[in-house]
């Protein structure tokens, strides 16, 4: 590994122990507590808003139906683990993972047959209805009353309802989608995608079948979406069809574009600023309106997100 | 290596290629010539699949193209240098090399960077279109020559059997154009070459033989000496470009 990657690597794991950690060392701050539940609920969309980047950043796919997905994920994990009568980890994460993955074969398969504008608008359709299952399934998803008093789950004789346990589970598991995202961005794999976003007519007389290229992201990105739900599940304890509604797709795109598309800490930057507008910010301020007013002034200012303006700042 | 019969493409009521007929031998150097319109880049989209044909039959190698897809043809050997420059501009020149090297082991190495013996084989390519050094450098920054040869190397990376070369010398200046046919004239012989050009001193430096395309046919077939004293291609078209 070369030096620059080390010290890389070195900061992203100094960053990771110091926000793993947070509970202990913010203790004697009497938000510690709020500040803990914000901070796990940031690393949750920050997952949800990386898996959206992988089809928007790097793919050049604007999916504007990614929270059936997260909102599929987190009905999986909680149905699969009320009918099976357990708690444990592996069964509902497992589930949340898998029916965001076939939910996202399922879409994708149409989606990706169309470009641009068409395949915005085909995704935005195809998750609402996934929208209207979620709504009118009563007997399987609770319909508009949502899922509630959904269990949080168990490892190894760990229990997540421990607010610490659950927070540390968060951190781990956003390590660990960072982690695989990074591998997959820099890998022949991810370059493809790229390949895909810049210049699909030329990568198709290179050879590659764009189509399963496309379709293999997009199932690869409703997965990870799927994890961010299960754990969205857990945090809130309740599923509703908001979790797979356009709004939350909405969400999660602005979370991409204020961050920096095609960038690795660019949406969690993004979740970041949205979820701290969204939730920390006084009551008398209309938090959707400074949402509009930043976002607004991102795209007019700084189509690369915050990523891209620091970016342009250490090089200057 | 190439045999294609009959092949027809229509746009509405234009029949742009009406029932071309061309065989290439292995290793051979076929230029295809024609007045603009005469059906020249038609005949390549056709081939690599990114047209459907309307009719008749296209073989490479022996195996029929017809339900191929492009990508299914490209991995049957055809590679194309496009016309119009069809390159990943962000990326830098060993990035767009690297895409044609690894396509060759397949798209789905998620957990995998490119190996250093592909990492290897994108320099060597990048020196053999002249481009050594300039690997890093992205796509978008290189000048219109070097993006030409960049093109080049884009194709000749996945090691075809087939290389189209649409227009290979288009928007290039006489010393750029130089170049870029001496990188040509000293491709393997064992590739097979398709050459669409419309500067006749690069054709006839090139091609072992020529086709002339007119209206969507084959008007002749024959050596670069056999198609300059045609009376017919000369009335088409060498006439005219001799003029200009």
């Amino acid at each position: 590994m070369s030096r620059p990657a080390l010290a890389r690597a070195a900061i992203v794991a100094v960053a990771w122990l110091a926000l793993a950690t947070f509970p202990e060392w913010s203790q004697f701050w009497e938000s510690s507590r709020f500040a803990t539940g914000i901070i796990r609920q940031i690393l949750i969309f920050a997952i949800f808003a990386s898996s959206l980047d992988l089809l928007v950043g790097y793919a050049g796919l604007p999916s504007l139906g990614h929270a059936a997905f997260f909102g599929g994920g987190a009905y999986a994990a909680a149905i699969a683990a009320q009918r099976l009568g357990t708690d444990e980890l592996v069964v509902s994460l497992g589930a949340g993972i898998l029916g965001a993955a076939l939910l996202a074969l399922a879409v994708g398969f149409l989606a990706v047959r169309a470009v641009g504008i068409f395949f915005l608008m085909l995704t935005l359709a195809l998750a609402q209805m996934v929208f209207a299952i979620a709504f009118q399934a009563t007997d399987l998803t609770g319909g508009s009353n949502g899922f509630s008093a959904v269990h949080r789950p168990i490892l190894f004789g760990i229990d997540f309802n421990a607010a610490g346990n659950l927070y540390l589970l968060v951190c781990v598991t956003f390590l660990l989608v960072l982690l695989l995202l990074w591998r997959i961005t820099t890998s022949s794999y991810g370059r493809a995608l790229v390949g895909v976003r810049e210049n699909e007519r030329r990568m198709r007389a290179l050879g590659y079948d764009t189509r399963t290229l496309k379709l293999s992201a997009f199932v690869l990105a409703g997965a990870i979406a799927g994890v961010a739900g299960a754990l969205s599940s857990y945090e809130f304890r309740f599923v509703s069809p908001n979790d797979v509604a356009l709004s939350t797709s909405v969400t999660g795109f602005v979370m991409v574009l204020i961050g920096g598309a095609g960038t690795l800490f660019g949406p969690v930057l993004g979740a970041a600023v949205v979820l701290l507008i969204e939730r920390v910010l006084p009551s008398q301020l209309p938090a959707q309106t400074v949402l509009g007013i930043v976002f607004i002034l991102f795209v007019v200012f700084a189509r690369q997100g915050i990523a891209g303006a620091l970016r342009r700042m250490v090089r200057a | 290596m190439i045999e294609i019969r009959e092949l027809r493409r229509d746009f509405g009521g234009i029949r742009a290629l009406a029932g071309v007929d061309l065989r290439v031998e292995a290793g051979e150097r076929r230029a295809v010539i024609g007045p603009n319109g005469a059906g020249k880049t038609t005949l390549f989209n056709v081939l690599t699949g990114e047209l459907p044909a309307t009719g008749g039959t296209m073989r490479l190698g022996g195996t029929n193209l017809d339900s191929l897809t492009t990508w299914q043809r490209a991995r049957l050997g055809l590679a194309r240098m496009y016309q119009r420059n069809e390159l990943f501009n962000p990326l830098s020149a060993r990035e767009n090399v690297l895409l044609s090297i690894t396509s060759l082991g397949g798209a789905y190495r998620p957990l995998r960077s490119p190996t250093s013996a592909e990492v290897a084989g994108a320099e060597a390519v990048l020196a053999q279109v002249g481009l050594e050094g300039r690997g890093a450098v992205p796509a978008r920054a290189l000048s219109h020559g070097e993006r030409r040869q960049l093109e080049l190397a884009l194709a000749l990376a996945r090691r075809p059997r087939v290389l189209l070369l649409d227009e290979p010398t288009a928007g290039m200046s006489p010393a750029e154009t130089q170049r870029i046919a001496a990188l040509i004239a000293a491709l393997d012989r064992s590739l097979t070459l398709l050459i669409v050009e419309h500067d006749m001193d690069v054709v006839f430096r090139l091609a072992d033989r020529l086709t002339v395309l007119h209206e969507g046919r084959a008007i002749a077939e024959g050596t670069p000496d056999e198609i300059r004293s045609d009376r017919q291609v000369h009335d088409v078209y060498l006439g005219k470009v001799v003029e200009s």
